[in-house]
């Protein structure tokens, strides 16, 4: 039925088809990612943009100033020659959702958007304000603030540059501000951004000018349309039918900032060439940024040892230190911290949610969590480690402007046994481990042996110091099991098995800190009594404290001085009940070539915050 | 033979049907969720969760989210601004429909992405396929022609070598020897690129592509040719003890033409079954090649979507790749029946 030829002309068909599919591939690649090109407008000469102001002492709440000087890179001894374009090289190892930092929060959209777009204000590493398409910061010393005592708001009138324009040569308007703020704002299609809840309108004054009202009194406004995640979008580019979070321009969007996206070539690299319309008169320096994707850091770093690419993103404590070594590389640090690593005691019984019909009956006793506190030998974790790359930390109030004197606890082993001790926690078996004997929440002979969950995501470095810790503590009598956890997993919502949220753990260990400088919205989500409803907040230890509910209460104000004083009380409360045993600081750093000047790490925003300031030492 | 090729794709439908049932079921009952951070923050905001979870579709129980994935909810009204009222008629259209969703990602559809990574799959898995044939084969049949010889001690070594060296380590490895430390003579540049497709600007240069090749097509064939070439040379010395080939020999042919006319062909029949049973991986791709060589293809797609629980996208590349399973291994059926003509399916 089948004879040799059918067998032939089966062969035949089998290669024609693989020699098909290998050809599908080497075609044209996809027409890459395409913004519109500029206007003549486009290609003005921008206008002169306002020298900045020397900004505010660090350990000062921040004043409302113009751009940043203590971050400012050195100026250049000469100007590198402009014959020969100026093209650098940024790794990352995976694609951005988009150029939309409110969309997802992988960092690396923040990154692009930094490149392309800009808000009204942003904040340096120290922490100061500084304009970008703002005018001046409003404060109520310029009148830019009026409070209503009575009803407790408030108004803020932002004022924009008028010399800014759209890469298309449009200007950056009130109204492109106005149409952003909507888009987030839009129940169906939008997203929640800080501030959207506590903005009860937005006012458009003239082209250059508009109004928020406020239904309370919000101390963060000075951030609310910029930072990290907040960018300008343009109203007569973008389009609203699409929604914010889905519409075209989050993935081929129309420049404001120093950059204009050329292509995206997706899981490949991204191109961006310098925005002749950008408005800070000179800058950028750098003809074209290429963000290369390169999912294996080993590779990225083998790449900038061997000088094709220019940055790499996050270092670790060992990258860091090849690249510190190498000559061609160097690292830089942020000069502040935010992450900070912290042990989560569950206050409540594992899988329970009240802390007081069911208290954990190991952790709910805060002599314990002391005593763990006490047995941490953090500066040796810091050493052995992190190469001395981190410090030891041990209240959230270490930033400015808000750090208060809170001192260090000190290592003392010995001490811990005594108040383990105390609290009714002894070893009678001669086993090593502790067994409840007169303690406060658990039954009689009940073992001192808990769960200890980290992220995976974090890597070799936090695996090293999750032994580390339960060598430590296995040395005052308390067992530790060690287990490791996907993020998705750990952090998921409580419909979705979210460990934390189900309160399904013991003792967790994870960083995290607060972006810009006002802490209430990170004490809020993880210390205040109704955050602890799942899926409402993450305090996930389940702390309830009336006294720290009221002092949080009590920092919605403007009045720096009084925010301080309340914060400073918190941190002594925080001190002293241990709901989160706060542990070491998470260093930032980022790797870049030694022929760029003018890099400096952010813990405030992506190392991408003044790229328009970066230039080449040796074209 | 018509009938049979009907028979088999009709049974395909609900043996996909019931795959996606299980695949849904599965994707979303294992730990963990699209709304825990993942990047500056640990955790997203709960006010943004509720969001998320009604823009994504997860405020909805279950069997109903698998109903819309498959027929769409343009025929139900859902509730699009989180008020509790369900007044706006749903705007997806369902996979039967041709719409896979969006990407929670991303937001953008669903088959946008994999459009864009397929044929980068295609091309690194076809052409490693081809080279894989390439060398396996002569190393297969020669080691069975030429058995405990030299040639076989030596080939069957390295074939263990291949199956037993760790794919990821090898990449590593392959980076190191011909990108950071062998250098073009002339240019000083590296051997061999890192990674990627194309350097950029290249624009389509065959010299450029083929050394982005190299490297990739390296790794990944290492385990395949070892794995061919030990299967091939098992089939060949399964043959050259058939009575056929003995009445060959008897016939007085040459020893070629009985091992390359009589034993390769039936030998190779078996191995034409097990290439088209590999012909799902020209779709989902290596893992690792992609990984390590920065390869845009589908392995990557899919890691990082099972990493950030992409459920759309998830179950795209499930639901595609078992539809690929299922059509290569009828494939793989009709091309034994073609070969094979003991093999009757009427």
């Amino acid at each position: 039925m089948f004879g040799r030829s059918n067998n032939t002309a089966l062969a035949l068909v089998l290669v024609c088809i693989m020699l098909v599919m290998s050809v599908s591939g080497c075609g044209p690649t996809e027409e890459p990612t395409q913004p519109p090109e500029p206007t003549e407008a486009a290609v003005q000469e921008p206008t002169q943009a306002p020298e900045p102001t020397q900004a505010p002492e660090a350990t000062q709440a921040p004043e409302a100033t113009q751009a940043p000087e203590p971050t400012q890179p050195p100026e250049p001894t000469e100007e590198p020659p402009m014959a020969e374009e100026i093209s650098i090289v940024i790794a990352i190892p995976e694609d951005p959702a988009g150029f939309n930092g409110h969309v997802s929060d992988t960092g690396y959209e923040q990154l692009m958007m930094e490149l392309v777009l800009v808000g009204l204000t942003d904040l340096d590493p120290e922490g100061n304000f500084f304009t970008e398409l703002a005018a001046e910061i409003p404060t109520l010393e310029n009148g830019g603030v009026v409070m209503d005592e009575e009803a407790w708001t408030m108004d803020v009138t932002w004022t924009l540059r008028d010399d800014v324009s759209w890469a298309d040569g449009e200007p950056v308007t009130a109204d492109d501000v106005i149409f952003t703020w909507n888009a987030i704002s839009d129940p169906e299609t939008g997203i929640w951004a800080e501030g959207v809840d506590y903005t009860d309108s937005i006012e458009k004054v003239d082209d250059y000018t508009f109004v928020v009202h406020y239904n309370t009194v919000y101390p963060n406004y000075r951030i609310q349309f910029g930072g990290e995640n907040f960018a300008v979008w343009p109203e007569h580019y973008c389009d609203a039918e699409q929604g914010y979070v889905s519409w075209d321009c989050n993935r081929q969007p129309l420049s404001s900032g120093p950059f204009v996206l050329d292509e995206w070539e997706i899981g490949d690299h991204l191109s961006f060439s310098r925005n002749p319309n950008y408005y800070e008169e000179g800058k950028p320096h750098i003809d074209h940024v290429d963000v290369r994707i390169v999912p294996e850091r080993a590779v990225i770093k083998t790449m900038m040892l061997a000088g094709d690419a220019d940055v790499f993103m996050w270092l670790t404590a060992m990258e860091a230190d090849d690249l510190l070594e190498a000559p061609s590389t160097d690292v830089s640090f942020s000069p502040t911290s935010r992450w900070v690593m912290r042990l989560i005691p569950n206050l409540a019984a594992r899988g329970e949610l009240d802390p007081v019909a069911n208290p954990h009956p190991i952790l709910s006793d805060v002599r314990v969590r002391q005593a763990i506190r006490m047995a941490i030998d953090v500066d040796s974790l810091m050493e052995e480690i992190f190469r001395g790359y981190s410090e030891p930390m041990w209240t959230e109030f270490f930033r400015p402007p808000y750090e208060c004197d809170i001192p260090q606890p000190e290592y003392d082993p010995e001490g811990a046994k005594v108040l383990l001790d105390e609290a009714g926690w002894t070893d009678e078996d001669g086993d090593g481990i502790r067994e409840c004997h007169g303690c406060l929440n658990a039954e009689e002979g009940y073992v001192m042996s808990m769960e200890n969950m980290i992220y995976a995501e974090f890597g070799e470095e936090l695996e090293l110091a999750q032994q580390l810790v339960a060598e430590m503590l296995r040395g005052i009598g308390i067992d530790l099991e060690l287990s490791i956890i996907e993020g998705t997993v750990l952090w998921a919502d409580y419909e979705s098995g979210g460990i934390e949220q189900q309160g399904d753990f013991d003792l967790n260990m994870w960083d995290d800190g607060y972006p810009g400088i006002d802490p209430t919205d990170h004490l809020w989500f993880y210390y205040y009594s109704s955050a602890a409803e799942p899926d409402y907040g993450w305090n996930v230890g389940r702390y309830m404290s009336e006294d720290f509910d009221a002092l949080l209460d009590e920092a919605y104000v403007l009045d720096e001085e009084y925010r301080k004083d309340v914060f400073c009380q918190i941190a002594e409360l925080l001190d002293q009940e241990l709901p989160q045993i706060l542990l070491w600081t998470v260093f930032d750093a980022n790797g870049y070539s030694t022929r760029l000047e003018g890099i400096q790490s952010s813990v405030n925003d992506l190392v991408t915050w003044n790229v328009a300031d970066w230039r080449i030492v040796e074209p | 033979m018509g009938r049979y090729i009907i028979r088999r794709m009709l049974q395909g439908i609900p043996m996909l049907f019931l795959l996606s049932v299980v695949l849904f079921t599965l994707v979303n009952i294992t730990p963990g969720g699209p709304l825990a951070g993942h990047g500056r923050s640990r955790h997203v905001k709960p006010e943004k969760a509720e969001m998320l979870k009604r823009q994504f579709g997860l405020d909805q129980p279950m069997p109903l989210q698998y109903v819309i994935w498959l027929i769409g909810n343009d025929w139900m009204k859902v509730d699009a601004d989180g008020d509790g009222l369900a007044e706006s008629r749903g705007e997806r259209r369902g996979i039967l429909r041709g719409d896979f969703g969006f990407s929670f990602q991303t937001r953008q559809p669903v088959l946008d992405e994999i459009a864009q990574r397929l044929p980068n799959t295609i091309y690194l898995m076809s052409i490693t396929l081809i080279v894989v044939a390439i060398i396996a084969i002569p190393i297969g049949v020669l080691s069975a022609v030429k058995q405990y010889s030299i040639f076989d001690i030596v080939a069957t070594t390295f074939s263990f070598m291949g199956q037993a060296i760790p794919e990821f380590w090898l990449g590593m490895i392959l980076i190191l020897v011909f990108y950071a430390w062998l250098q073009n003579p002339i240019t000083g540049e590296p051997l061999l690129p890192p990674g990627g497709m194309k350097s950029l600007d290249a624009g389509f240069n065959l010299w450029d592509r083929i050394q982005h090749l190299i490297l990739p097509v390296t790794m990944g064939m290492v385990g395949w040719v070892a794995w061919y070439s030990r299967f091939l040379r098992s089939g060949m010395l399964d043959v050259v003890h058939q009575d056929y080939i003995r009445t060959a020999r008897a016939k007085g042919l040459s020893e070629r033409l009985v091992m390359y006319r009589h034993a390769l062909k039936n030998a190779l029949i078996p191995l034409v079954t097990i290439f088209a049973l590999d012909l799902p991986y020209m779709f989902a791709g290596s893992l690792y090649v992609e990984l390590i060589f920065s390869w845009p293809g589908m392995g990557r797609l899919y890691y990082q979507a099972a990493t950030k629980r992409d459920y759309p996208m998830l179950m795209a590349v499930l639901i595609i790749a078992s539809g690929v399973t299922v059509g290569a291994n009828l494939m793989a059926d009709i091309v034994y029946g073609l070969l094979d003509p003991r093999v009757r399916y009427d």
